[in-house]
C-alpha cells in the first residue's frame, strides 16, 4: 500500500519533467533529422521525422564548402588563451580578495562588481572607436585579450568560495616558509579545483558561443570564428535553400559544449548550490 | 617588529600584485571606454570625419525627438513578458525535479541544452521550424487545430511573440537549477513540523516553500529584468532592419544601430547612457522595494 502511494506520487512530476523536456529537446531532434535529408527531402509534407534514405553527405559536405574548418580553428584558439588566462588571473583576484590585506581592497572590490551593471553591448561602442585608434580592429586582439585579464563574476564567485576556507592554513604555510604564490598556487587553487572548474566550462561556452564581438571586431574570412562561419553560411545558404547543409554545421557547433557541460555536469549543479543564493 | 612590519609590506605587495591584471583590464577595458562614451555624447564624433568638436547636449535631444528611439523603447518593454513565464514553469520544473524521480540527471542536461547551445544556432532552428510554409509549428497549427499559421518571421507582432516563446524556452533550464538548488536548503525539520500540525501539502507549499523562495525569485527577477532590457541579438539576427515599421527593433537594437549601420556614434553613446542610467534607476527601485515582499529570515 505504501510503495503504491510512493510510485503514485513521483508519477505526475515525472510526466511533467517529461513534457518539459519533450519541448527541450524537440528543435534538436528536429535539426538532427532535417542534417540527415537530402535537399529536396527537406520540404516534404507531412514532414518525415525518421530520414529515408539517411544522408550522410551533409556532414561531410560541409568541411570543404564552407569556412567551419577556419572556423573552429580560429575558436579554438581563442577560447584556449582566453581560458587559460582568465582562470588564473581571476582567480588570483579572487585569492587577494578574500584572504589577503592590502590598501584600496574595498574600493577596487567595489569597482569591479560595478562593472556588472553596465550593458555590456553598450560598452562594444566605446570599445570599437578605442580600438579603431590601437589598430585593433579586423584582428583577434580584441577577442582575446580584454578576456583573458580577467571575469568579475568568476572573481566574484571564487572569492565566496575561497573566503570559506580556513585561514590557518596560511599562517601554517607562512611558518613553512611559503610565500603568497606558493600559498595561493599551493593550497588555494587545489582547493578550489571543483569551483575553478564549474566557472571555466561558463567561459568555454561563453567564448565558443560568442558571436556579436567577432562579428564587429572581423572582417577577414581568415579570421572567421566558429559562430560567424555559420552566421555566413547560414546567410548564404538561406538563398540557395541548401537548410540541411546549415543545419549539420549548427549541429557541429553545439557538440563540444553539449559534451563538456556533460561530462562537468557536476560540478556546474554544485557550483550553483554553492552560491545558493543566500538573498 | 620590524620582521612583522616586513610581513605586512609582502602581503600588501603581493595583494596587488594578484589583483593587477583584474585592475588593469578595469581600466583600460572598462573605465576608459566609459569615459570615452561620456565625452563623444557630448561631440559630433562619427566614424568617418576626424575633427570632433563640443556639441552640448545636442545629441541627447536628437535622441529624444527620435520617434524610432520611442519605438524602441516600447518594444523594450514588450520583451519583460518572457520573465513570470518562465519564473513559473522553472519552478514548478524544480519542484518536479525534487521530488527524486528516476532519470533526474538526464532531465538536467536536457534542460540545459538550450542553453548552451550558441544563439546563432538556436536562430537557425527557430527559423526552420517557425517558417511559415514549411516549419513544424504551422504545419503543427493546421493539422490539429485547422488555423492557418502567422508569418512569423514577416509580420512584426509574430516575430515578436516567437522571440518570447524562445527566451522563455531557453531560460527555464537554467533557472530551474536556481529554484533546485534553494529547494535544497529548506530545511526538511520544517515540513515535518507542518505535517504533525496537520497542515495539506497545498498548504505547506503557500506558507512554507513559496515563501522560502522569495530571495530566490527576488534575485532572479532583477537578473531577469537586467537581462531582458538588453535584449538584443535575437533581434538582430532574426530580422535584418529591426523588422517591418521597426516593429521588432528593442533599445539597444536602436543604439546599435545608430553606432554601426549609421555610423553616429555620438548619437549612439548619448542613447547608451542614457541606457545606463535607467538601468540603475530599474535596480535601485528594486532594491528598494525588495524588503516588502522577500522573506529575510529570522
Amino acid at each position: 500500500m505504501k510503495s503504491r502511494k510512493i510510485s503514485v506520487s513521483a508519477i505526475i512530476p515525472f510526466a511533467l519533467l517529461l513534457i518539459g523536456a519533450l519541448t527541450m529537446i524537440t528543435p534538436f531532434a528536429w535539426m538532427l533529422s532535417t542534417a540527415l535529408k537530402g535537399s529536396k527531402a527537406v520540404y516534404q509534407i507531412p514532414p518525415q521525422w525518421i530520414p529515408n534514405p539517411v544522408d550522410w553527405a551533409n556532414f561531410s559536405e560541409i568541411w570543404t564548402s564552407s569556412n567551419l574548418l577556419v572556423g573552429i580553428r580560429n575558436s579554438a584558439f581563442i577560447t584556449s588563451i582566453v581560458i587559460i588566462g582568465s582562470t588564473i588571473s581571476s582567480s588570483m583576484a579572487a585569492f587577494s580578495f578574500a584572504k589577503m590585506d592590502f590598501p584600496g581592497k574595498r574600493i577596487f572590490f567595489i569597482a569591479l562588481l560595478s562593472t556588472m551593471m553596465m550593458p555590456g553591448v553598450v560598452l562594444l561602442i566605446p570599445q570599437f572607436m578605442m580600438y579603431t585608434q590601437f589598430k585593433w580592429i579586423d584582428t583577434l586582439y580584441p577577442l582575446i585579450i580584454p578576456a583573458s585579464l580577467g571575469n568579475v563574476s568568476m572573481i566574484f564567485f571564487l572569492r565566496q568560495y575561497m573566503t570559506g576556507l580556513s585561514s590557518e592554513l596560511i599562517d601554517a604555510a607562512k611558518i613553512d616558509g611559503c610565500n603568497y604564490f606558493m600559498i595561493y598556487g599551493k593550497i588555494f587553487v587545489p582547493l578550489s579545483k571543483s569551483a575553478i572548474a564549474a566557472n571555466t566550462i561558463f567561459i568555454f561556452m561563453n567564448t565558443w558561443n560568442d558571436y556579436l564581438g567577432p562579428a564587429l571586431f572581423t572582417n577577414s574570412k581568415n579570421l572567421q570564428t566558429v559562430q560567424v562561419a555559420i552566421a555566413s553560411l547560414n546567410s548564404y545558404y538561406a538563398e540557395q535553400t541548401d537548410i540541411p547543409v546549415v543545419m549539420a554545421a549548427s549541429l557541429i557547433a553545439i557538440i563540444p559544449v553539449l559534451v563538456l557541460f556533460s561530462i562537468c555536469q557536476k560540478y556546474f549543479t554544485e557550483s550553483f548550490a554553492m552560491t545558493g543564493i543566500k538573498g | 617588529m620590524s620582521i612583522k612590519k616586513k610581513i605586512r609590506r609582502e602581503e600588501k605587495i603581493s595583494g596587488l600584485i594578484f589583483i593587477a591584471p583584474a585592475m588593469l583590464q578595469f581600466f583600460i577595458f572598462f573605465l576608459i571606454p566609459l569615459l570615452l562614451c561620456i565625452y563623444a555624447s557630448f561631440t559630433n564624433w562619427n566614424a568617418l570625419s576626424t575633427n570632433r568638436s563640443f556639441v552640448g547636449i545636442s545629441n541627447y535631444i536628437r535622441v529624444f525627438q527620435d520617434a524610432k528611439f520611442w519605438k524602441s523603447i516600447g518594444n523594450t518593454i514588450y520583451m519583460l513578458i518572457p520573465i513570470p513565464f518562465y519564473l513559473f514553469f522553472a519552478m514548478l520544473f524544480a519542484l518536479a525535479c525534487h521530488k527524486k524521480v528516476p532519470g533526474n540527471k538526464v532531465f538536467r542536461v536536457i534542460y540545459y541544452l538550450p542553453y548552451i547551445s550558441s544563439i546563432v544556432a538556436l536562430v537557425i532552428i527557430w527559423k526552420w521550424i517557425f517558417n511559415p510554409e514549411f516549419g513544424l509549428v504551422n504545419i503543427f497549427l493546421q493539422k490539429f487545430f485547422g488555423i492557418v499559421g502567422p508569418d512569423w518571421l514577416g509580420n512584426p507582432v509574430w516575430t515578436k511573440r516567437m522571440i518570447v516563446i524562445m527566451i522563455i524556452w531557453k531560460l527555464i533550464g537554467p533557472t530551474a537549477i536556481y529554484y533546485l538548488a534553494a529547494l535544497k536548503n529548506i530545511p526538511q525539520t520544517y515540513y515535518e513540523a507542518a505535517t504533525v500540525d496537520g497542515a495539506t501539502s497545498v498548504k505547506q507549499f503557500f506558507s512554507i516553500t513559496l515563501p522560502l523562495l522569495t530571495p530566490t525569485t527576488f534575485y532572479l527577477t532583477v537578473v531577469g529584468l537586467i537581462g531582458s532590457m538588453q535584449t538584443f541579438i535575437e533581434i538582430q539576427l532574426f530580422t535584418t532592419d529591426g523588422g517591418r515599421d521597426y516593429g521588432v527593433a528593442t533599445i539597444i537594437y536602436y543604439i546599435w544601430q545608430r553606432a554601426f549601420k549609421y555610423n553616429q556614434m555620438a548619437m549612439a553613446c548619448a542613447a547608451a547612457i542614457l541606457f545606463s542610467i535607467l538601468i540603475l534607476i530599474i535596480t535601485c527601485i528594486q532594491l528598494k522595494l525588495s524588503n516588502k515582499w522577500v522573506y529575510e529570515g529570522e
